[in-house]
């Protein structure tokens, strides 16, 4: 069948000027919880760090006691003190890491949603009869959902820089030369993130498509079964199904060929063959010279650190645009003015007999084709007042007026003689 | 473990894709033992002062080798295993959407559609699930865990690599642990999102009545106590989630200690070299995945047998309606003969029918008034085989219904319910449902004949307008006219209108009955109505009564017996006379 409408909600670019400004207005909703964010992002560093120091404790184990035999079990539980002792270290902070930021991320989420409901209720009645209810709660649940997802993109990204950097510098300090040597993969390294999430965030869109897809067809054929029996046509629709179905196994395939090409197998690649690098760099020295058989260890393990969490951030990497394309459509209605008439500064006084009286009232959903024109009328107290008429003649529009679910036009409602 | 075997059909089918993921799996093991042994050899010729160039050349050549070699194992294993399971996915979702289209009503009936289609999404995902990451967990636990253990107790040192794995199996108990734990109160978040969900659902479906009563701020609190709700649950999640890396952390640290100890003890003692402990803490490292793997394991096994269980129970069951592979081929014609001495639903011991007996020559119309629940719908669905058990039977053309192939009865007959669904698609789409290939002139001329053929052209993109879930709400009168020219596409010999015209107005109801009327000269009609006006031209009313035929008759001839009919009519007369007034 048609999925024009399908496309089009997923294919839509954003220019970079508008996306940068929803990541902006994202970062505004982050503000109120930024302390959980930064105290996480403070613990990243610091796990970073421990890992700097982990393989040095090693490597001065190695190196000093090992290797020398000047070593007895005293200094071996020392050492093996140390590096649990950092190892506990490590492992609170990952956690209180971990935990405050998917905790903010969290507090961030609700309150989104709340603001949003709160908004949805100062919207007229106007918004909700031209916006379909069930596009409306998508804002609400589904579309919060993706820009939360996004936000756990940028905890990937923290965590793999502060691992990249940190891992860096900690080989700098072994050895200069090796280090700079290996800014020599940085560029095929950049060149294979970008094609990765250029591509795959193409396939992964479509891939997406084809599953809503899938499942709106596979709701229709459960609830519409008893036409589809009425009128035979199981044997089409299960065609139609299968097309459906193998279409979006193409692109799955698709997506895990491309998975296997450039994530996890590929980043092991370049982590190989820094390896080869660094070794052979050490291998021409020790052709020479006496290489220490822990900065060998300490080198080869700061380079682990430095490619280890890049294939996690980067599977991660096609929620950035969903959580764009989300973030957009919710601030969209919270951009909305199409508001609620305005409750009156002043209390005022409440109903006490209920008497109504219309004054050349005029008024039209669309502003341009009035559906009451000049209507007066006078309800007493006590009476009852019958409003009949054809359908679409107007007797719910004086009702819906009266109930100020729309602001009116001109004229006068008056209650008690007060306007309302 | 049984899920492996009852997905054994699978894999038998698929031996060929398997045994390629597994020997990609095999390989990728056997050369990642490669690298850490060969850092150490360098580091203990380096230590030794042994280098000489042309061993480093072959040890560098050596290492970059097994690093082509590694990306090419983990492709192939990654496409083979992860491509099968999306197959398994894709295969078992048509199976389960073709056996959907076949069953009878009563099982739409005992299972809702949202159970439906959770099987045919969760479970089927749990169950590609024990396809892809199952059998690497299983295949990754035995070949990589297998391999790198032999390799640390041959290539370097029995005794160190017995104590120093000892903690391991904790990894696998943790995972087991946690990830059993979170599934839980993962589970837990779903069902609270749902309940935000419900909440907002109402909120805004409501939005008219909360606004008219003034429970904006009631219902605002409401949501957001729902909201602090959720996160009191996810905040479990979260902390849950965030400890699978700290435990594991700590569990290799235990493992650490010894190496550290044991390890330089044994380094000191002459009895490994440095390089070889260099070699054992890469290995070590190694280990930690497959002894997660098999924590997992048991949880991705658990969850796709429970999964599977659902989903075959489903493929279990049968339709009650059983299709004459040998019956009559040739499309029925003429006359029905309605003989049905009792039926009742299949889980209710009431007669919903009773000794209801009616003919309708080629060509005439019979028309079905009564109460609302009389039974009147019940006698028309027994005609469209919704229902086989009944005692009687029912003649089209002269052969009992049951002995046509549902192949050539169901295409000839239209039936029009009350409350019809309406695919999200184009008009014309909706129109043509029964026949796709139909022009456009044929969907017209079908709009015509059902009285909406000036509304379609009003309509902004004609034909092409989109209904249904995502495209423009139609009035009740609409969908019943659009269904009305669905049914009349396929020119039926039997036209069913099931209180088909109980939305429309007086004035169209009386266009499409006399454009019926002119169409159908030799074609039968059934109506059912509540509105008499519908089915006073029918050539023969049968009243309705508790599953019992009270009176029938033509118009005039219940006029005259001055039963239910007459009362209804006369009532019905004065209402139309009364809103005739008002206007």
């Amino acid at each position: 069948m048609d999925n024009s409408k399908h496309q089009s909600a997923w294919s839509k670019s954003i220019p970079f000027g508008e996306q940068m400004r929803i990541i902006g207005r994202l970062f505004h909703y982050a503000a109120p919880y930024k302390w959980y964010f930064y105290f996480s992002v403070g613990f990243s560093i610091a796990v970073a760090v421990v890992n700097i120091y982990l393989p040095r404790i090693i490597q001065v184990y190695m190196d000093s006691h090992l290797v020398v035999g000047r070593t007895d079990f005293q200094m071996m539980w020392f050492f093996a003190g140390l590096y649990f002792f950092g190892m506990v270290m490590k492992a609170i902070m990952q956690f209180v890491q971990s935990y405050l930021y998917e905790m903010g991320a969290e507090y961030m989420l609700e309150n989104t949603r709340r603001k949003l409901f709160a908004k949805l209720h100062t919207l007229g009645m106007r918004y909700f009869d031209q916006t379909p209810s069930g596009s409306i709660l998508s804002r609400l649940t589904n579309d919060t959902m993706a820009f939360a997802n996004f936000w756990a993109l940028f905890n990937s990204l923290v965590v793999t820089i502060s691992a990249m950097v940190s891992s860096f510098i900690a080989m700098y300090m072994v050895d200069l030369k090796i280090s700079l040597w290996l800014l020599v993969f940085m560029p095929f390294l950049f060149v294979m993130v970008w094609y990765y999430q250029r591509y795959s965030t193409r396939v992964y869109r479509r891939m997406r498509e084809r599953l809503s897809l899938l499942n709106a067809k596979l709701a229709e054929g459960i609830t519409g079964i008893s036409v589809i029996q009425q009128f035979r046509q199981e044997k089409r629709i299960n065609e139609e199904f299968n097309g459906t179905n193998d279409q979006y196994y193409n692109t799955r395939k698709a997506m895990i060929r491309i998975n296997s090409l450039l994530l996890n197998p590929m980043i092991n690649l370049f982590y190989a063959l820094g390896t080869v690098l660094v070794l052979g760099m050490f291998g021409v020295r020790g052709l020479h010279a006496y290489v220490a058989a822990g900065v060998i260890y300490a080198f080869i393990t700061y380079l682990n650190n430095f490619y280890n969490p890049m294939s996690e951030m980067m599977d991660r990497l096609s929620d950035f645009q969903d959580g764009v394309v989300a973030g957009s459509r919710v601030f969209r209605i919270m951009d909305d003015q199409t508001v609620e008439p305005q409750q009156h500064p002043v209390k005022g006084a409440t109903i006490t007999r209920g008497k109504i009286e219309f004054r050349h009232v005029t008024f039209s959903y669309d502003n341009v084709n009035p559906v009451l024109h000049d209507v007066s009328f006078v309800a007493e107290p006590g009476q009852t007042v019958a409003l009949v008429g054809e359908t679409g003649s107007g007797k719910t529009s004086i009702i819906n007026v009266m109930m100020r679910f729309y602001e009116f036009g001109e004229g006068q409602i008056l209650l008690d003689d007060r306007d309302i | 473990m049984s899920i492996f075997i009852k997905l054994g059909w699978y894999f038998k089918q698929e031996w060929k894709i398997y045994l390629i993921g597994l020997f990609g799996l095999l390989l990728t093991a056997l050369v990642g033992i490669v690298p850490p042994r060969i850092i150490g050899v360098l580091v203990d010729t380096i230590h030794n002062g042994k280098l000489s160039g042309q061993s480093l050349l072959v040890l560098l050549g050596v290492l970059t080798l097994a690093a082509f070699a590694q990306y090419g194992a983990r492709y192939m294993w990654r496409t083979a295993i992860w491509g099968e399971a999306a197959k398994l996915e894709k295969v078992l979702r048509n199976r389960l959407f073709k056996h959907y289209t076949e069953m009878d009503l009563e099982f739409f009936q005992k299972y809702r559609t949202g159970d439906l289609m959770a099987h045919a999404t969760n479970d089927l995902s749990a169950i590609q699930r024990v396809a892809g990451g199952g059998i690497l967990q299983f295949a990754d636990s035995m070949i990589t865990g297998g391999t790198t253990l032999i390799a640390m107790i041959t290539l370097i040192d029995w005794r160190l690599t017995l104590i120093a794995i000892i903690p391991f199996p904790l990894l696998a108990v943790m995972a087991r642990y946690l990830g059993t734990k979170i599934h839980i109160a993962f589970r837990d978040s779903q069902a609270a999102f749902s309940r935000l969900n419900n909440k907002a659902e109402e909120s805004i479906t409501g939005i008219k009545v909360i606004k008219g009563l003034g429970q904006q701020q009631e219902d605002m609190d409401d949501f957001n106590n729902q909201v602090a709700t959720t996160i009191n649950i996810n905040r479990r999640v979260n902390r849950l989630d965030s400890l699978f890396d700290p435990m594991t952390t700590m569990i290799i640290a235990l493992s650490y200690v010894v190496t550290i100890v044991y390890g330089g003890y044994l380094v000191t003692n002459g009895s490994i070299t440095i390089g070889s402990l260099v070699s054992f803490v890469s290995y070590l490292a190694m280990m930690v995945w497959p002894m997660f793997a098999v924590g997992m394991l048991f949880n991705t096994l658990e969850r796709g047998n429970a999964s599977y269980d659902r989903v075959m129970d489903l493929l279990k069951q049968k339709s009650a309606i059983i299709d004459d592979a040998d019956g009559v081929d040739k499309a029925p014609k003429g006359e029905i003969d309605y003989h049905i001495q009792k039926f009742s639903y299949p889980d209710d011991q009431r007669a919903a029918l009773q000794n209801i007996n009616f003919k309708v020559p080629a060509g005439h119309t019979v028309g079905l008034v009564g109460k609302v629940g009389s039974g009147k719908s019940t006698i028309l669905r027994l005609i469209l085989r919704q229902f086989d058990n009944y005692q009687g039977s029912i003649q089209f053309g002269g052969i009992d219904i049951k002995h046509y192939k549902l192949d050539a009865l169901i295409p000839a007959i239209g039936y029009v319910p009350q409350d019809t669904f309406l695919f999200s698609d184009t008009i014309r789409e909706n129109i043509r449902f029964a026949r796709p290939e139909s022009s456009q002139a044929q969907v017209e001329e079908a709009a015509q004949k059902s009285d909406l053929y000036e509304q379609i052209q009003a309509m902004p993109d004609g034909y092409d307008t989109a209904v249904g879930e995502e495209g423009i709400s139609l009035s009740g009168g609409q969908r019943q006219r659009l269904a009305i020219a669905r049914a009349l596409l396929i020119n039926p010999e039997l036209l069913i209108l099931d209180d088909a015209l109980s939305a429309v107005d007086a004035e169209t109801e009386t266009q499409i009955l006399a454009n019926l009327h002119a169409e159908r000269q030799n074609k039968t009609t059934i109506i059912s109505a509540h509105r008499l006006s519908s089915v006073m031209n029918a050539d023969e009313i049968l009243v309705i009564d508790d599953g019992q035929i009270v009176e029938r008759g033509t118009h005039a001839e219940l006029m005259a017996r001055g039963g239910w009919y007459r009362e209804m009519f006369e009532r019905q007369e004065l209402e139309t006379k009364v809103k005739g007034g008002a206007n």
